[in-house]
C-alpha cells in the first residue's frame, strides 16, 4: 500500500494512508472529504463517534476538531481530500450560477451555505467512481496538477449533488410547513442515521437512538420514515446486509464470523434475510463476487 | 460477422487524418477500397478493435469512444489541442464529453458506469 500526502499549488491537499495506529492527536480540519477503502476509521468529534466504512464517507467543515482511531482488525486504508477555501469559493460561485438544477428546491441555495451538515454520507455512484479514479491515478505516481484538480472539481460537483439529494430533497419530504424546521429535523435525523452507520453491529435501542438525535421516540419514528422511506430498524437491517456483502467480497472470514461482525445473533436468520433481499445465498454470493 | 470499419465524413482528408493522428492517437495503417472508385485511409488506435476510415463518400457520423476514465482522457485530449463542445457531464449511463472533428463529425467520449454495485 502506498502512503502519500500531496499539497497542490492551489493548496488543495490529498492524503492516502494505510495504518491501524491509534492517533491521539487532536486535529483541526480544512473543509474535507474522508474515505476509507478498507477497514474502518472512527472520527471522534466532541461527544460524537463517527465510524466510516468503505460504503460511506464523512465531511468535515473547516475548523472542526477531531481525533481518529479504528475499531477493526482489518488494516485501515484511508484517503482524504482537503479543499482550499478559495478553490471551494470559486467552485460555489461558478457552480450555482452555471447550473440552476443544483439549487435545492424550496428556495434553499447551496451558495448561501457556510457550513455543511457534518455527517456520514453514502459513498456510491459518481463520487465513488471519481475518487477511485483519482486514487488509482495517484497510486501510480502520476501528478499532473491540472488533471488532479479536474478530479477534485468533479468530487465537489458530486458532493454538492449528494448534498442536494440527502439534505434538501429529504428535508422536503418532511411534513412541516416551515423550511427551517424541516432542515433542523433532518439534521437531527442525520444524527440518528450516523449513529446507525457507526454502531451498526451493536444492539441499538430506539431509546438510545432517540436520545442521540434529540428527538422523542415517537417523533423519531414518524419523521425517519417520512424522510428515508424506511423505519430505523429497516435501515439498520439493510445497512448490515450491505456490509455483510462487503465482508463476504473482501475478506475470507467464515460466514459465522461475518454474522457476528455485522451484529446478527443468529446465522440462520441472517442467511434467510440475505436470501430474501438479494435472491442469492451468502455463500453463493461470495463465490460469484 | 464483425464490425471493423467506421467511415467518417471528411471535407479535407489530409486535415482530418492529421487531426486523428496528432490529437486522438490514431495511426494510418493502409489505404483500402470499400466501393468501386472509393479509396479510404484506414486509421487504427492501439486499444480499439474498430478502425476509422477516411475518404470516399462517407456521411457525417457520430462516434462514441469508450474510455474507462473520462476525466483523464478528456484532459489528455484537451492538452493535445482538442476543443470540446461540452465539459464532462453526468448521464444515467455514466460520464460523457463531446467534441467535433474538423469536418463536423461528432465524437462522444464516454465512460460507462455501473451504478448498481453497492
Amino acid at each position: 500500500m502506498m502512503d502519500y500526502s500531496k499539497t497542490l499549488r492551489n493548496n488543495n491537499k490529498i492524503y492516502s494512508r494505510s495504518s491501524s495506529q491509534k492517533q491521539n492527536q487532536q486535529y483541526s480540519s480544512d473543509f474535507s472529504l474522508r474515505f476509507v477503502f478498507a477497514g474502518n476509521e472512527r472520527y471522534d468529534i466532541g461527544k460524537r463517534h463517527l465510524s466510516i466504512y468503505p460504503d460511506s464517507f464523512l465531511i468535515l467543515n473547516r475548523g472542526t476538531q477531531y481525533s481518529t482511531d479504528t475499531d477493526s482488525d482489518i488494516p485501515v486504508q484511508s484517503f482524504s481530500i482537503s479543499f482550499d477555501q478559495q478553490f471551494l469559493k470559486d467552485f460555489k460561485d461558478c457552480w450555482t450560477t452555471a447550473d440552476s438544477r443544483l439549487v435545492g428546491r424550496g428556495g434553499y441555495k447551496v451558495k448561501q451555505l457556510q457550513e455543511f451538515d457534518e455527517t456520514i454520507y453514502p459513498f456510491t455512484g459518481d463520487i465513488r467512481h471519481n475518487v477511485y479514479h483519482l486514487k488509482h491515478y495517484l497510486d501510480n505516481g502520476m501528478h499532473d496538477e491540472l488533471l488532479i484538480n479536474e478530479y477534485l472539481h468533479h468530487c465537489l460537483i458530486n458532493y454538492f449533488s449528494i448534498y442536494n439529494e440527502e439534505i434538501f430533497k429529504k428535508a422536503e419530504k418532511l411534513h412541516f410547513l416551515n423550511p427551517s424546521t424541516k432542515i433542523e429535523i433532518l439534521r437531527r435525523l442525520n444524527l440518528a442515521k450516523e449513529y446507525l452507520y457507526s454502531n451498526y453491529n451493536q444492539n441499538i435501542s430506539l431509546e438510545d437512538l432517540a436520545e442521540h438525535s434529540c428527538l422523542s421516540v415517537n417523533h423519531l419514528l414518524r419523521t425517519f420514515k417520512q424522510a428515508f422511506n424506511l423505519t430505523p430498524h429497516q435501515f439498520l437491517i439493510q445497512l448490515r446486509l450491505k456490509r455483510a456483502q462487503l465482508l463476504l467480497k473482501s475478506t475470507a472470514y467464515p460466514i459465522n464470523e461475518v454474522v457476528n461482525l455485522i451484529g446478527f445473533e443468529c446465522p440462520s436468520s441472517f442467511i434467510r434475510l440475505f436470501k430474501t433481499h438479494y435472491k442469492i445465498t451468502p455463500l453463493k454470493y461470495r463465490q460469484t463476487a | 460477422m464483425k464490425l471493423k470499419y467506421i467511415p467518417v465524413f471528411a471535407e479535407d482528408a489530409d486535415a482530418q487524418i492529421s487531426f486523428y493522428t496528432q490529437k486522438l492517437g490514431f495511426n494510418p495503417i493502409s489505404n483500402m477500397f470499400f466501393a468501386e472508385g472509393e479509396e479510404y485511409t484506414v486509421l487504427k488506435a492501439d486499444n480499439l478493435d474498430v478502425a476509422l476510415v477516411v475518404g470516399g463518400n462517407a456521411f457525417k457520423s457520430c462516434i462514441i469512444l469508450n474510455t474507462d476514465d473520462c476525466l483523464k482522457d478528456y484532459h489528455l485530449y484537451k492538452t493535445a489541442g482538442v476543443f470540446f463542445s461540452t465539459v464532462p457531464r453526468y448521464l444515467p449511463t455514466g460520464l460523457a464529453a463531446e467534441f467535433l472533428d474538423p469536418s463536423g463529425n461528432r465524437f462522444i467520449l464516454l465512460e460507462e458506469r455501473n451504478y448498481t454495485e453497492i
